[in-house]
């Protein structure tokens, strides 16, 4: 059996590092408020002196919504035929963050809002070749 | 700042029209403004018009330019603006400067739009650099899904229920059979609306605004120009621009900062609201009817709470009381809004200030709020920006 390759949707965004899936982030050093994806400036009106720095964020968090995506989406939106449902969320992260993202899910109508989640790396569809693109995605902590 | 009035109110009616320019429904919409405030071209001293994305323009977002060359190129300076779904409402915002400045006495406000069909996409660069492109490429997430997330959130805080969100599509058709200029002018069973394709659980296709094609203009003057007109002329009580905040809640691009409180408000709407309200010395429990952006039938349920119209939870009761239909305490949409129009994007924001007109005129038929006398219209669009508008008579 061989492996599957695979790829990131797009580069820069996540990570698979050695304490496990993160966001690629900013965090700025004056006033503490965190980025994604990265940021050159600090939006924040209140802080004094734009510093920010790169750094790994996201691995846990809270769900403060989730929706169902049931219709395939328009381009440049990708997904596997034949098309499944999927459910897409916002996730209040434990280090400052509200991030959107798509729930890896068996069930979506089955999700609830305020339940724990873990960020993972996940496939997002095939491509033709057979190479797996992969997107970041939080996963209930059962 | 001088007193502005507002004399004349031209619309296009909204539908699609593949058989029409951009070029026409401005046209017709623009000589029905000034027929209306019973002025001539030459008399237009400057123009401020919406960009728009889709349509016209030479593909710069000149649509105001393209106007002046269709009536007649009598030098008079243009001013495009260019707010997404908000610049309609923009492009008024500056009219009104113009005229309460004393730079011009008399200014023609115009939006036209010509939309693309199905559910508004991305600009089509594919640039990691672009939100939009990330979002939809990354997570798979269309405009439709953000606003089930704001909609399903809304569900678990105050128990909103899905047949609730159909009664306030139902609301708006049953409205928008009043309203010739509107596109859907159909009654919408609750049934009709339930049984409508899922687009985004919990929101269906009918509680969704489609794009639409379609033009609106209003005609701007000084109160020394409005008094050789007409006797009775509605008044801009204020008209005010914002931009989001940095700490709404709303995550416009793949992250924002997660507030403290939990909550989640489109600051650009309510900061404009806030600031206009201010500006006409009013309260939000003063004005006697609303016109606000129904991109989805959620929005109708949060934005008069955010902004003080009603209670926070209120918003579902007083809707299946009736008292946001025009006889009712606080009237939302009257002219069926943008769930019976569809969304012209860029003319938008000038529709809803027609419909301000007509209603502070009494000229609104079946539709009619009672002894109107102050009317809110709100716009917001890509980017962060929020209008707002008050007009009183
Ligand atoms: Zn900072």
């Amino acid at each position: 059996m061989t492996e599957t390759k695979t790829v990131h949707a797009l580069d820069g965004f996540f990570a698979d590092t050695a304490e496990g899936p993160r966001l690629l982030g900013s965090r700025c050093a004056t006033c503490g408020t965190a980025y994604f994806p990265r940021s050159a400036m600090c939006h924040n009106p209140a802080c004094d002196l734009s510093k920010t720095e790169d750094t790994e964020l996201g691995a846990e968090g809270t769900l403060w919504s989730v929706a169902i995506q049931n219709y395939p989406p328009p381009p440049p939106s990708k997904y596997n035929e034949p098309y499944q449902p999927y459910a897409m969320g916002v996730v209040d992260t434990s280090d400052g963050l509200r991030v959107l993202t798509q729930i890896a899910t068996e069930d979506p109508h089955a999700l609830t809002i305020g339940c724990k989640v873990r960020l993972v790396i996940d496939e997002l569809y095939r491509d033709k070749d057979g190479t797996s693109v992969l997107t970041w995605k939080y996963r209930p902590v059962v | 700042m001088r007193d502005v009035a507002a004399i004349g109110f031209g619309l296009h009616p909204w539908g699609k029209f593949n058989d029409k320019s951009v070029g026409e429904l401005c046209r017709f919409a623009v000589e029905k403004a000034l027929a209306d405030a019973g002025v001539g071209w030459r008399e237009v001293q400057a123009v401020a018009a919406a960009s728009s994305r889709f349509s016209g323009g030479k593909g710069w977002g000149l649509n105001g330019n393209d106007i002046v060359e269709d009536m007649g190129s009598t030098g008079i300076p243009v001013y495009n603006l260019s707010a997404g779904c908000a610049a309609g409402a923009n492009a008024f915002n500056i009219g009104w400067t113009l005229v309460a400045s004393g730079a011009h006495d008399v200014v023609l406000v115009v939006g036209g739009e010509k939309m693309p069909k199905g559910f508004i996409q991305t600009s089509g660069n594919e640039e990691k650099t672009d939100p939009e492109f990330v979002r939809q490429r990354m997570i798979g997430m269309p405009g439709p899904a953000f606003w089930a997330l704001l909609c399903r959130r809304r569900m678990a805080e105050f128990g909103t229920a899905e047949e609730q969100l159909a009664k306030i599509a139902v609301k708006a058709h049953k409205l928008s059979v009043h309203n010739p200029n509107a596109r859907f002018r159909d009654e919408f069973t609750l049934e009709k609306v339930m049984s409508s394709a899922m687009v985004s659980y919990p929101l269906r296709l009918f509680e969704i605004c489609p794009v639409s094609d379609g033009a609106a203009a209003v005609l701007l003057c000084s109160a020394d120009f409005a008094r050789k007109k007409t006797t009775a002329p509605v008044w801009v009580a204020s008209s005010a621009v914002a931009t989001a905040r940095f700490d709404d809640g709303i995550p416009r691009g793949l992250a924002c900062p997660a507030p403290k409180d939990g909550r989640a408000y489109h600051s650009e709407a309510a900061m404009a609201v806030e600031k206009a309200l201010a500006a006409a010395h009013i309260g939000p429990r003063d004005v006697d009817f609303v016109e606000l952006q129904d991109n989805t039938v959620y929005y109708e349920l949060a934005f008069p709470e955010d902004w003080g119209l009603c209670q926070p939870g209120e918003a579902e009761r007083l809707m299946e009381a009736g008292e946001t239909m025009p006889t009712g305490k606080l009237p939302i949409n009257p002219s069926g809004g943008f769930l019976s129009f569809g969304e012209a994007t860029t003319a938008q924001g000038v529709f809803q200030i027609c419909e301000l007109g007509w209603q502070l005129r009494g000229q609104a038929g079946p539709r009619q709020v009672p002894d109107a006398k102050i009317g809110l219209a709100q716009t917001l669009g890509l980017g962060g920006n929020g209008t707002a508008t008050v007009l009183k008579r």
